[in-house]
């Protein structure tokens, strides 16, 4: 009681939220900001550490979720603050956002809800082979990353298996058989029929089999149902130890998938299982159906030569019909051997004579037949085939990072499909002798070393191809090393074709790095005079892990990779850091006008501190609701020539006590960083009114969104508002369709000063906003400005410098200001960007 | 080979070691690495590093402990920290216990063989 009197009383005689000062505000706001840059500084670290460039462990993911979580917190609490509590809907969007991300962390897959029991090829997330098994999972890479042709199908993941598992009651019968065995009860042939029996009495549970049923009446009329057991195909094998079922009709999908199931209960599978010390880890299989090719033509690639006989080839294995006359070695096949290097010739043909074939069974299954007398001394592939097999099968070993094992099919339309890949299995003997990998590096000239920022770690060889403009995109050769100028977005196609890329722009936490990561290419950006250095057509190894090209191919070196040393992209960690960031990084509110723009519409991390940063933002913008907030607060107006329409708003010391009225001329601003930040803006020929001519792109691109007025003139929406003290200053500028932050703070004590400068938007197309985006970061780095950069959003600060070298800033920072206004419409392509940069330090000389 | 030196590494973390190993091996070390303790314990006293590597907090065995008997065991040997921010000062306190340097976690690549390259030119240059 006495508590409710209490709590009433504080009520009552807590202040309005009107009566809340400013200066309390606007504080919230400044560490609003501060806890803004620093989310952003976090996610840029992920991203980078997803480049294999660094070495990190699961305690530093689940420290830096912590620290963002805390963060993101505080910034929806200080909205809340500013805003009186408006934006409360934030703290479930922080859950729903964090939540996953935290079970994640524990490597929980309790994630139930949102796991799906079965889930088509093309649409299976590419990050879970816990979910759909390594067979299930490689497939998919391969449709939606490399993009090569691959019969469709769909996967029943382990979430079905173990809703199996449960609704049959099997986990504990499993359980105790297991335990009875090892206690050497029984020997594995009982407990191993003991189990299969059970799975296969039990019941697919209705939801799943629904599921099941759904998938398969989507395809074709037969099936091959195929186990996908997590990390068969990884570093761990089960060749050939769980079933497979071939030219299954739909109707018979689920008997098989309970088949399949059965197999990792099989006494070989348990015998392995206890010999590589995993039985007591829970197994869980998912299952892999894939529509039936009726193949002309089929058969397996190794893109290394087992035999160890030719290190520089690969071998293409092919026979008539159906795979399996190759895959169980029985029969006669043709054998094409190719060289690994481009232009990948066929260097020698065997063919054999070949009697038989395998060809699917009327009403399922399969059957040997014959081969037609006229086409058994014939070749299986055309040339043109086999190079074309050969290029994908170089693709997938680029992008696996290990030898492969590829299945491959020719239907009889003509068409190449890839039925699987998975690591090559090779003896001991195959394998390039490990000779001093040092040494033998050694013996190579090095052409560049110790330069650029490592985008993703790898090593790749090829020819190098210079990519200055869009118009060269298709001449890019397969398998070559992209070197190039610029880091710009229209890169990103060629991306997947090219063993290494070498830019002279751009960062780690850029566009191009970010995709070069996701398809697994080893890259350097910011590497100065690369285009000079490496002309079109040498020959060059890239290893970005030791920073270095060599000249020539060094062969030693990339066998060493692709034999001995850990393709770090497969490594648990980083599988869970790009799970992490897919729910972390992507900006998916990017409008502040769209519907969606709201707590509920945020999805990832970024969007939440997008969200917020604008609306903190558009609150203190909304001056008429401001200046009735905080009553007795004075607003000055600028008065200039300069068309601003500039507000200023003094928390102490900002402006000349002497001032009357509400009119306030430049020269009577004391605020140290505004001052500066004027000199540079008023300065000769920086507001330039002329009006820009807008080419048509421009002018199509503008037209096209609600544009109030022309082009020409310096349009303020609304108008502006800059918070000063003394020694501060917090300046916001919306020109037209791009929008400044800059906050600066001059003290006599260079500890305290920065200035943090953010650049967003425009009215061209994102491409040509980028360009104005690089502009902007090019100059800025020349000034030792930290730069980040994404998309049109530019993120600039310096730190701890003393009076005078932040004042020189703010002086350039005001010029660019000026001078940037209208250059999206300018910058027609990328090459315009550096002459700009010029145009710039002719006026304005560089740090 | 010849005078290769022969590097000891330790860490619970698998990855750590998984890409240690061939990222110094490809600077010509000989390296062997350890998950468990106990068994680099073990290792220490049956074969001569020039180098060791060791994370500080780890279940069983301390590092701090580790670094001690590695010191005891063969003076020379140069031993090389690393660790998570959070035992940052932890770490500094062991430069007093003979350590050569220490690293935070999360390093890059090249930092960790800068380092042992500069460890690696001090004991050839005492060798000299």
């Amino acid at each position: 009681m006495l508590k409710y009197l209490h709590n009433l009383w504080k009520r009552i005689m807590r202040p309005k939220p009107g009566l809340v000062a400013f200066p309390e505000i606007f504080e919230h706001f400044q560490d609003l900001l501060q806890n803004h840059q620093r989310v952003m500084e976090l996610i840029a670290d992920l991203g980078e550490k997803s480049g294999g460039e660094y070495i990190f462990d699961r305690k530093y993911l689940a420290d830096t979720v912590e620290e963002m979580h805390t963060l993101l917190l505080h910034m929806v609490q200080g909205l809340n603050l500013i805003t009186s509590s408006r934006y409360l809907d934030l703290h479930p969007a922080l859950d729903r956002i964090f939540v996953p991300l935290e079970s994640e962390l524990r490597g929980r897959l309790s994630l139930a809800g949102e796991m799906p029991l079965s889930v088509s090829l093309a649409e299976a997330p590419l990050d879970r082979p816990e979910l759909t098994g390594g067979k299930a999972n490689n497939l998919a890479v391969i449709i939606q990353n490399l993009q090569l042709p691959v019969p469709p199908g769909f996967v029943i993941t382990t979430q079905a298996y173990r809703l199996f598992l449960e609704y049959n009651q099997l986990e504990e019968r499993i359980h105790a058989g297991l335990e009875s065995w090892s206690a050497g009860e029984k020997d594995e042939y009982q407990i191993s029929r003991q189990i299969q029996y059970s799975i296969l009495a039990g019941v697919v549970p209705q939801e799943a089999a629904t599921e099941i049923k759904r998938q398969a009446e989507k395809g074709g009329a037969h099936w091959a149902i195929r186990s996908s057991a997590y990390g068969e195909d990884g570093e761990l094998s089960f060749a050939g130890l769980h079933e497979s079922f071939l030219n299954v009709p739909t109707r018979g999908v689920i008997q098989a998938y309970k088949k399949v199931l059965a197999s990792l209960y099989s006494p070989e599978a348990l015998i392995y299982r206890q010999k590589m010390g995993m039985l007591g880890e829970e197994a869980a299989m998912a299952v892999l159906a894939q529509e039936t090719v009726p193949s002309r033509v089929s058969g397996l690639i190794h893109t290394l030569d087992i035999s160890g006989e030719e290190c520089d080839c690969l071998v293409v294995y092919a026979s008539w019909g159906l795979g399996r006359t190759v895959a169980e070695g029985r029969g006669q096949v043709d054998r094409f051997v190719v060289e690994r290097d481009y232009p990948h010739r066929l260097r020698r043909q065997e063919i054999a004579a070949k009697q038989t074939l395998v060809r699917p069974q009327t009403g399922g299954g399969e059957e040997v037949g014959e081969v037609p007398p006229e086409e058994r001394e014939a070749a299986t592939l055309s040339e043109g085939q086999v190079c074309q097999l050969a290029r994908w099968a170089l693709t997938l070993e680029r992008y696996f990072k290990r030898p492969q094992e590829i299945e491959w099919a020719i239907n009889q339309d003509g068409q190449c499909l890839i039925l699987q890949s998975r690591g090559l299995l090779f003896p001991k003997a195959a394998a390039p002798p490990t000779q001093d990998i040092c040494e033998s590096c050694g013996l190579y000239p090095v052409l560049l070393r110790d330069t650029g920022v490592v985008a993703h770690a790898g090593v790749g060889a090829g020819v190098v191809a210079q990519i200055a403009s869009d118009t060269d995109m298709s001449s890019f050769p397969e398998g070559a090393v992209l070197v190039t100028k610029y880091t710009a977005p229209w890169l990103a196609r060629i991306v997947p074709r090219a063993a290494a890329i070498i830019a002279e722009r751009g960062s780690a936490a850029g566009h191009l790095a970010t995709i070069a990561r996701e398809f697994r290419v080893p890259t350097l950006v910011g590497v100065e005079g690369a285009t000079e250095f490496l002309k079109e057509g040498m020959q060059i190894t890239v290893d970005t892990k030791g920073r270095i090209v060599y000249d020539g191919r060094v062969s030693e070196l990339l066998q060493y990779e692709l034999v001995q040393s850990l393709a770090f992209e497969d490594a648990p960690e980083f599988r869970l850091l790009r799970r992490l960031l897919s729910r972390i990084a992507p900006l998916h509110l990017i409008d502040p006008t769209a519907p969606d723009f709201t707590p509920q519409g945020c999805r990832s991390v970024h969007d939440v501190i997008r969200f917020i940063h604008e609306k903190a933002v558009e609150e203190l913008m909304d001056l008429p609701r401001l200046v009735k907030r905080f009553k007795g607060v004075h607003i000055f107006t600028l008065v200039s020539d300069i068309p601003l329409g500039l507000k200023i708003l003094d928390l102490g010391g900002g402006i000349d006590p002497e001032v009357a009225g509400s009119r306030l001329y430049p020269e009577q601003i004391r605020s140290a960083p505004m001052q500066a930040l004027w000199e540079g803006l008023s300065g000769p020929g920086v507001w330039s009114t002329e009006a820009v001519p807008v080419d048509f792109k421009g002018m199509m691109s503008s037209l096209t969104k609600t544009w109030a007025e022309t082009p020409g003139a310096a349009t303020v929406s609304g108008f502006n508002l800059a918070v000063v003290t003394d020694t501060y200053m917090n300046l916001h500028l919306r020109l037209g369709y791009h929008f400044n932050l800059v906050d600066a703070r001059i003290d006599p004590d260079p500890q305290r000063n920065h200035i943090y400068f953010r650049f967003v938007g425009g009215v061209t197309d994102l491409t040509r906003r980028s360009r104005r985006a690089q502009l902007l970061a090019k100059i800025l780095s020349q000034y030792h400005f930290k730069v980040d950069t994404k998309g049109d959003l530019v993120v600039a600060k310096v730190l701890h410098l003393p009076r005078e070298d932040l004042e020189n800033r703010l002086r350039v920072l005001g010029r660019l200001i000026g001078f940037t206004r209208q250059l999206d419409i300018q910058l027609r392509s990328d090459e315009d960007i550096p002459e700009f940069v010029e145009a710039f330090f002719e006026q304005n000389t560089p740090a | 080979m010849k005078d290769q030196l022969k590097i000891l590494v330790l860490d619970d973390e698998p990855i750590v070691c998984k890409r240690l190993k061939p990222a110094l091996e490809k600077l010509g070390y000989e390296v062997d690495t350890f998950i468990q303790s106990v068994e680099a314990m073990h290792q220490i006293h049956q074969t001569s590093y020039d180098i060791v590597i060791t994370d500080l907090k780890m279940k069983e065995i301390d590092g701090m402990r580790f670094l001690e008997e590695v010191k005891k065991q063969r003076p020379q040997t140069e031993v090389i920290v690393i660790t998570g921010f959070a035992t940052m000062e932890t770490a500094k306190q062991s430069f007093r216990k003979g350590v050569f340097d220490f690293i935070a976690k999360p390093f890059k690549l090249s930092e960790i063989q800068e380092v042992v390259n500069r460890a690696a030119a001090k004991i050839k240059g005492a060798a000299a």
